[in-house]
Formats: C-alpha cells, structure tokens, sequence
C-alpha cells in the first residue's frame, strides 16, 4: 500500500503497482509475456505449415512443440495481468462504479469486433445459401441432439441470469449454484457438440471438406463452440473468484462482464440455429 | 530425435537472449529514467517517486501511454522506412521498360510488401503513436483505460511484422508473397500451377491476423477510453477533434479488422487443411466482397485520425479556432457509417449486379460530402488567419493540397463508366497514392513535427525541416501525376516490365520517388541530430498558443511536467546521481 501512495503525484494513479517487477508503478512484464506466448501461437501455426513436405527446413512436430509451449506462456501472461489487475487485493482496491463502467464499455466494443468476427463466416453460409441448394447431399441437421442443446444453452443464460440477481442481493449461496449450474450445462453443450461433431465426421461421413456446407457448418459451429468454451473459461474464473470470497452486492463487476459475454454467445447460437441448421433444411428441396 | 534437438536449440537461444538482455539492462543506462540502474533490483524502498525501472527492462515491462505511443512511433517509422527503401528499389527497376535490375517475382513480392507495410505496419501503428501519447492527455485521463492490453497490443506488431516479412528472411524453402496487398483468390489460395502455395504466404497471413488483433485490441480501448476517462472539464460538448476521429476510427476498426481476420482464417484453412470457401468449389469473389468490406473502412481507418491531427494542427498556426467544428465532427461521423456501404466500388469491373453496382456508386459518389465538407472547413479555417508556415503548418496545407487531388481524382473513379476504363490502371495507384503518402503520410509528419519539442524537449533545424517538406510536396506530386496521367494512357498496375511509349512518365515518376527519398535522408538526419543535440526549448509553450488562446490540454500536462521536474530536482533534461545530488544538464 505504501507503494500506492507514495505514487500518488498529483492525483495520477499508477496503473501496474504490484505488477512483477515489483516496486514500479508502470512497469509490468505480463503484457510482454503475453505478447510473446500469443505471437509463439502464430509462429508455431506458422512452423507447423513450414514444417510440410519434403524438404521441409524444421519437423513436422516444431510447430505444434511451438504452439502449444506459447499456450502456456500465454495462460501464464493472462493469468499475471488478471490477478494483479484485478483479482490481488480485490477488497483494498478503490471501489471504482467508474472502472466498472469502463470494463462494461471494453466488453461492448469487444462483443461488436465478435460480431464482425462472426460476420465473415455467416457472410459466406448466405453466400452459398443463394446459390443453387442444396449444394450437395446435407446430413440429418436438426434432431434431437441439437434441440437439446438449444435448451440447455437457453437455460445456462437464464441460471446465469439467475445468479447475477443473486449477488445483486448478496445472496452468495444461490449465486454459487447458479454459477455452477450454468457453468455445467455449457460445458455439457460442448460435450453434446462434440458428439455431434463425432456422429457427422465418423458416421455420416460429413467433414470440413465435404465442400461448400461443410466448411459453411464446421466453420460456423466450430467458431461457436470456441466462444462456448472461452466463456466456460470467463465463468470458471468468476466462479474460482466466488469461491476464495470476493463479489458483493456492490462490488461484482467481472460477473457483469463474464454474463454479457455469455448471454452474446448465446444468443449467437439461437441465430446460427435458426440460420444454419434450419435454415439449411428448409426452402432448399428444389 | 530431430525435433529434440531442435527443442534443445531453441531453448538454449532463449536463454541466450535473456541473458543478453539482462546484461544490456545491466550496462545499458540509455535515456535513464530513474537513478537506480539495473531494472529488477530497482527496490520498493526506494524513495521520491519511482515509476518505471531503468534501461531495456523500462521499454519491455511499460504500461505508461507515453512510453507506448513512443515504441509504436518507432516501429511506425521503422516499418516506414523498410517500405519505403522496398518502393525505391521498384522505383528503379521501372526506370526502364525491361527487366533489368531485379526480377519480376522480387519485384511482385517487393509490391505486395510495399503495400502491406505501408497500409498494416507504418499507417494503422503511427496513428496509434499520436493516439497513445497523446489521447489521454487530451481527455484528461490519466492512462489508457486498460494499461495492460494496450502493451499487449503493442508487442503483437513486431513479431506480426516479422511474419509479414518471413519470406524475405533466409528460410529455406519459404518465399515471400506476391499477392498483392489486396491478397485475391484463387491466386492467393494456392491452387494452380503458380508458386504461391509456398508457405511465404500463409506465415503473411498468419502476421496480418497477429498485426489486426492488435489493432482490434488497441481499438477496444481507445472506445473504453475515450467513453469512460475523460476528465471532469471533458464533456462529449468540448471533446477535441481528434478524439473524435480516433473514436469513430475505432468504431471502424472494430467491425472492420475481425471480418478480414475471420476471411484469412478462411483463405488459411483453404490453403491447408482443403476447406471451399473460396477455392475447391468456393467463390473467389467472396474473397473481394470479404475483403473490401474491410478495405474500404481501412481507408477511412488510415485517414480519418490525420485528418483529426490536421484539423487540430492547422487551426493552431492560422490564429484562430476551426471553422464549424461542429460540421468536422458530424462529417467524421458521416464518413464512419458510409464507409461500409461502398466497398463494392473496387469491383465495379467484376461483372456484379449491375443495380447492386449502381447503389454502391451512389454511395461512393455521396462520400466526397462529407470529406468536402472538411476541405472546405480547413480552407475557411486558414482564411483571413494570422498564418505561421511552420513545418508542421506546411505539412498540413500540403496535406490538404494533396488531398484535394486525391480527393476528386477518387470522386471520377466512383464513376461505373470511368471506372471501367481506369480499372487496375496507374490511375488508380496514383489516386491512393495522392491520399495514402500525400495526404497521411503529411499529416503525420506534421503530428511529429509539431509535437517534437513535447516529447524530446528539443527543437528540430527549422531549414532542414522545410527543406523536407518542399522536397516532398515536389516529390509526390511529380510522382503522382505522372501516374495519373500514366494511367490515363492505359498503362495498367502491378507489372515490373511494360511498353516503350510509357518510359518518360515511368522515368518522371521514378524521379519524383527519388525527390522523396531525398527528402526523407533529410527529415532522418533532422530528427536524429535534433533530438540528441538540438536546443532544449525555452519553454513550455514553443508554438506561442496561449496569446491566441489556442493552448489543448497536452501543452499544459508538458508546462506541469517542466515544472515538477524542476522543482523535484530534475527527471530526463537533468539527471540525478545515486547519491541524490544535483547535475545540471547531462550534456
């Protein structure tokens, strides 16, 4: 805390006080690491496509090494900025609704660059879906197995939901549990879409190259499925963070952040349902 | 057991490098910062204030704006000047018609480089140069919003560009892109007889999307800034222009650079693992629609903050305010939402829906609006002013001059029928080229030259600088021109050879590059000289603002800045020893 305040020149508040190293007030080596491991992430992609064919200058296996050492360089580059940032001394830290309003405005502009994220891969479904359709033969799309998940995924926005009214009354006990139900039912969908994913690719024989729908579909899918497991992960944190103590009726601004993430992605999925799974079946017959 | 050794190397050159780098910590004591040398050790004990560590480890561990508006500048101008040095070796290879000095694939790989440089590696970071130092000065706030993320940003640039670059590295087996900047489909999936399914390619994408989640990441917090921290003198009412031009910037980065990341990612899986998205039964004219759907924002993404620096700029050396500040601003906004609904213009010759065409022509044609709205802006500004032709005053008038030409030479090619006879000529190079290094190019270096003092307290040679600035008005505009009109005689882009009635303005042009080169040797020396032996300034107010009133809020933290570090004992233009003693003026 001394740091803290023999910092405070003119009201100018330092941003990184206990970052490593320690002792400075702007000076953090976690954004570097998690420059590099992210970086390490694309060099490895990159060695990994270097390392084909024949006369390949590295291994086939220097890429993936890469990739997935730069993993864990960028979890423990992530994991420093999160704790000092905002997890270590969450209680003694100012209590800011400004900051908290910026983290909401972050996470706003963050969900709009999704938005263009996921904009390129509808583009090119209601590209194809112009076109002549069906552009090939098209597996069994919507059956039980995604309607159950349509639900779950519906349910895991309205436990969340649940929850965050919870911490609004500092009821920590219904908070948790709404916490962890949500947290189980996306990870369920994840499971349910990979057996998804395995019912198309070992029975059907339905692949990301079985042409135009199946890149349309495993591209779009498989794009959602990331942002269901990052959001798994958001959640896994709140919920660690929950569980060492920290939130409050006043003070629960990362489980904001962490629902509007959750509830996007969501809401994502009822449309790429609505679009891409029965979308796709209807209308095309000629 | 190949790979173990090649694990083994690569861990035993890491810890080569943080050796390395620990000792140049250790050594190094360039542009100290605080009196306690050697980085980590700096100690908590420490009294007064202690912000950053010393040496290396302050510019790799820092969070502070400043300090990051500082490594994007250098890297901005580093990627600058790389792009640069490409173009001039293009430049002299078109000094004839044949293929003399380089061959045409390093010449298709230098323009496809060229182009991305200039446009992802020197345009997108330099602006973010401006932005980082000096937004949060503007607004009053005391950092960025997210400290963290905006290093994080910052350190996604070199390793991106060092992708980007890849295929010129002594890699075996890997050769560089020779795309185009534009990267179409199918030639850049791979497919066909041609040699671009070398991984060259595929490790510029990848950099591309490393280089555009960094400006993604730095756009996110410029919005969360820019909404969130101004301070309390700071309403959306009185908000300065240029602000106003990174915010609706970001607003474009943000629907913008995701969409191309998500189509690279596309063009990466065609490539490599034989996805149709626009190859094997895909359509490569997805590829242009994806791809300009992004390209055309990023024109406005480039130049919508030099023109915030130049309607800033320029009002401070004619006496007076900004004509309709108001108008500049909506005109800002106006140009934001329009720049999305008229990329179809780059594919006017494609063959497209003749009504989708048309639509996309009335947008473009309603787009030179807003942006005449702002040139008329900067013309009443200056007219009847007290005007000063200092340099960075100069940049700005040649900036406006320049982007006048590429203004309505681009007003003719938003035009179907003159678009059809222009397509893919020199014309069009000229045309971008006029608004790219005329136009923003200029304004950054009025941004560079009106801020020198600010952030080397040091003034520049006032000659040298306006030696540069006539040699690159001069420069540009012969080079430009002859491509304008080397375009009118149907000289198409892109090849390294072409016909012998094409000479003289191929020569004239080249001519011109080499004016700007000039020039550029001028601007370098300038710099570097000025800023390690240049004349501390006087003052804290170098440009006189405050007798017209003039003064924004950066002059002011500059002034409070002197005077602590005066009254503190010194920090930068005076040093303090280990043992806490006064030295005056390290020189």
């Amino acid at each position: 805390m001394s740091i803290e305040e023999s910092h405070d020149d003119g009201g100018h508040q330092m941003p990184a006080v206990e970052d490593w190293p320690r002792g400075f007030g702007e000076a953090s080596w976690w954004p570097f690491v998690t420059a590099v491991g992210a970086a390490g992430i694309y060099a490895g992609a990159g060695l990994y496509v270097v390392g084909q064919g024949d006369n390949a200058p590295v291994g086939p296996m220097a890429g993936p090494a890469a990739f997935v050492g730069s993993i864990g360089l960028l979890l423990a580059g992530l994991y420093g900025w999160v704790y000092h940032a905002f997890v270590s001394h969450f209680w003694e830290r100012e209590e800011g609704g400004d900051h908290g309003n910026t983290l909401k405005w972050g996470m706003i502009a963050f969900l709009g660059s999704e938005l263009a994220t996921f904009g390129a891969g509808f583009g090119y479904y209601f590209w194809i879906r112009a076109g002549a359709w069906p552009p090939g033969e098209l597996p069994e799309l919507t059956g039980s197995l995604v309607l159950g998940n349509t639900v779950l995924l519906v349910l895991s926005s309205i436990t969340l939901h649940w929850a965050h009214i919870q911490i609004r009354k500092n009821k920590r006990g219904k908070f948790i549990s709404g916490l962890i139900a949500t947290l189980l039912l996306g990870i369920i969908f994840v499971g349910g879409q990979v057996y998804e994913y395995y019912e198309f690719i070992v029975h059907s024989n339905f692949t990301l190259t079985s042409g135009l729908f199946g890149s349309a579909f495993f591209g779009l899918t498989g794009l959602h499925g990331l942002h269901v497991s990052l959001g798994a992960v958001f959640l896994g944190i709140v919920l660690v963070r929950t569980l060492a103590g920290q939130y409050s009726a006043e003070r629960h601004v990362s489980v904001s952040t962490a629902s509007m993430y959750w509830h996007f992605v969501d809401v994502v999925w009822i449309f790429l349902v609505v679009v891409l799974y029965v979308g796709a079946e209807v209308g095309g017959a000629g | 057991m190949e790979i173990t050794e090649q694990i083994a190397l690569t861990v035993l050159m890491g810890l080569f490098l943080v050796g390395i780098a620990a000792w140049l910590a250790r050594v190094e004591n360039w542009r100290t910062y605080s009196p306690v040398g050697g980085g980590a050790t700096g100690g908590e004990a420490a009294y007064g204030s202690e912000e950053k560590p010393s040496g290396l480890i302050r510019w790799l561990t820092t969070v502070d704006h400043k300090d990051i508006g500082m490594l994007y500048g250098a890297f901005a101008i580093f990627a600058f000047v790389a792009g640069g040095l490409m173009v001039i070796v293009m430049r002299a290879e078109l000094m004839d018609p044949g293929m003399t000095l380089i061959s045409n694939t390093f010449y298709n790989s230098l323009l496809t480089s060229h182009g991305i440089t200039m446009l992802f590696l020197f345009a997108t970071p330099i602006i973010g140069a401006f932005a980082n130092y000096f937004i949060p000065l503007l607004i009053g706030a005391d950092d960025m919003a997210f400290p963290r993320i905006n290093a994080i940003a910052f350190w996604l640039l070199p390793p991106g560009a060092l992708l980007i670059w890849a295929g010129f590295l002594p890699i075996p087996e890997v050769i560089p892109a020779q795309t185009g900047w534009t990267m179409y489909t199918p030639l850049s999936a791979g497919v066909g007889s041609g040699n671009q399914a070398n991984a060259g390619v595929d490790l510029m994408l990848l950099g591309l999307h490393l280089t555009g989640v960094s400006a993604t990441m730095g756009a996110i917090n410029f919005v969360a800034t820019i909404f969130t921290e101004r301070g309390e003198n700071v309403s959306w009412a009185n908000l300065d222009i240029f602000s106003w031009t990174m915010l609706t910037q970001s607003g474009l980065i943000i629907f913008a650079f995701p969409l191309l990341g998500s189509a690279i990612v596309m063009l990466l899986l065609d490539r490599n693992l034989g996805t149709a998205f626009f190859v094997n039964g895909g359509s490569p004219i997805l590829w242009q629609h994806l791809f300009w759907f992004f390209g055309h924002p990023e024109v406005y993404i480039i130049v919508l903050p030099p023109m915030g620096l130049v309607s800033l700029i320029l009002p401070r050396f004619s006496g007076r305010r900004l004509f309709g500040f108001k108008f500049v601003v909506y005109s800002t906004l106006a140009i934001g939402v329009l720049s999305f609904g008229v990329w179809a213009h780059h594919m006017f010759a494609t063959g497209i829906d003749p009504r989708l065409r048309a639509s996309f022509m009335a947008i473009s044609l309603a787009i030179a609006i807003p942006s005449a709205v702002k040139t008329f802006n900067w013309i009443t500004t200056m007219w009847n002013g007290r005007l000063r032709l200092t340099a960075p005053m100069l940049f700005s008038i040649g900036f406006v001059q320049n982007f006048i030409i590429g203004g309505v030479t681009g007003v003719f090619l938003a035009s179907i029928p003159i678009d059809l006879l222009l397509h893919d000529t020199y014309y069009v190079v000229g045309h971008f080229h006029y608004i790219v290094m005329g136009a923003i190019t200029f304004a950054g270096m009025a941004g560079l030259y009106y801020w020198f003092p600010l952030f080397t307290g040091r003034m520049y040679q006032r000659r040298l600088a306006k030696i540069h600035f006539w040699l690159w008005l001069v420069g540009s505009n012969v080079t430009f021109l002859a491509m304008v009109l080397l375009g009118y005689g149907g000289m198409p882009r892109r090849y390294a050879t072409y016909l012998p009635q094409f000479a003289t303005l191929h020569q004239i042009a080249s001519l011109g590059a080499f004016v700007m080169l000039a020039g550029g040797l001028v601007w370098t020396y300038n710099f570097v000289v000025s800023w390690l032996e240049g004349p501390h300034v006087e003052d804290a107010d170098p440009w006189n603002l405050k007798e017209n009133g003039l003064r924004t809020n950066e002059w002011a933290w500059f002034e409070q800045k002197r005077e602590t570090a005066i009254t503190d004992g010194g920090e930068e233009s005076e040093t303090v020893t280990d043992g806490g003693e006064k030295v005056t003026d390290e020189e």
